[in-house]
């Protein structure tokens, strides 16, 4: 038997495999936000107040082009729609959590971390103390987000392009996807996905492909439950 | 003072999307209906992250096609469902990524 401490510990080891492409990301934001004049305690702000790498990126860079607020405001929105499904997803394993602690939850999910959190819920749907093994996860790929961003900053593009290190995070969540695939309905579902934003990110503005590939995986994967359940009854 | 109230109303509104339904929005007001997509979310978001990565490069110029990335990203995923494991699989598919890209030159 395992404690929570054991737990946010395993959560954290867990993610180790895909700093590696996170840290290139972060060290690109960092600079993004020297490279915009923006100021010390500007990008502290920035960097400590939210964690949604893409629709941070996106925001530094209107806003080094002196876009209007309401549409800085509007593409954020637009690019973190998705953590709403996330939300959605983890509410089962918060159920019993205070609200402060949901908060702090929401505050700290990112991509990374939720896909690392539902992947040990698929192996292991027995795991009580899941949302210690979330929160290890979530610190661990902050703290790595922060180190990153502070680097980016101080000194600069410092890891080079050519090694193409961002290709390493498609790898990590290609590696988590496997154990979501058992049953036809979810394969279905994630080959919709995968054609819909192969065909819409590159042409949908605001990163909204992204979303929209997502929401018609979903409605795939439950279009072939549920004919499939009609041929049954 | 533009800049604070800028960013903080960026973060407060990324926070309200990210804590829709964990903090804003009850298990008993949700409608049936999403009980019945939870099962996908996880499918469909990951290979929606996974495949415009694959396949895209991000260029100057946007993003383009990447034969380099889509081949290592091909066999990678063969890589991770024989072996499930996410270092073999980061091991192989960046090794094949570098090796594509210096013989398949676009």
């Amino acid at each position: 038997m395992t404690g929570p401490k054991e737990e946010f510990f395993r959560g954290g080891r867990s993610v180790m495999p895909i700093l590696i492409g996170l840290m290139p990301f972060a060290v690109v934001f960092g600079f993004a936000m020297k490279d915009a004049s923006m100021t010390g305690p500007q990008s502290t702000f920035f960097s400590l107040s939210l964690l949604a790498g893409a629709s941070q990126l996106a925001a530094v860079h209107l806003y080094a082009a002196k876009t209007p607020a309401l549409i800085i405001i509007a593409t954020v929105i637009a690019i973190n729609l998705r953590y709403s499904m996330y939300s959605l997803s983890l509410q089962d394993l918060f159920q019993k959590r205070s609200f402060g602690e949901r908060l702090f939850a929401a505050f700290i999910v990112s991509d990374q971390s939720y896909a690392f959190t539902m992947t040990e819920v698929e192996k292991n749907p027995q795991n009580s103390l899941i949302t210690f093994f979330f929160l290890g996860a979530s610190v661990c790929i902050y703290m790595t987000w922060l180190a990153g961003i502070f680097l980016g900053y101080n000194l600069g593009t410092i890891i080079p392009a050519g090694l193409s290190l961002d290709f390493a995070i498609p790898l990590v969540f290609m590696s988590l996807l496997i154990p979501h695939l058992k049953g036809r309905d979810r394969q279905i579902s994630a080959l919709s996905g995968a054609v819909a934003a192969i065909i819409l990110v590159p042409v949908l503005p605001l990163n909204s492909g992204l979303l929209v590939a997502m929401i018609t995986g979903i409605c795939c994967g439950m279009a072939y439950s549920s004919v499939k359940k009609k041929k049954v009854d | 003072m533009y800049y604070y109230l800028l960013f903080a109303v960026i973060a407060l509104s990324s926070l309200v999307i990210k804590g829709l339904f964990l903090c804003f929005i009850p298990p008993h007001k949700i409608p049936p209906f999403f009980e019945k997509t939870l099962r996908y979310i996880p499918p469909a978001a990951l290979s929606a992250l996974v495949a415009p990565s694959i396949i895209y490069a991000k260029g100057a110029e946007g993003m383009v096609i990447s034969s380099p990335r889509i081949l290592a990203g091909g066999l990678a995923f063969l890589v991770a469902m024989k072996s499930r494991n996410i270092f073999v699989t980061i091991v192989s598919g960046m090794i094949l990524l570098w090796a594509f890209s210096c013989f398949v030159p676009f």
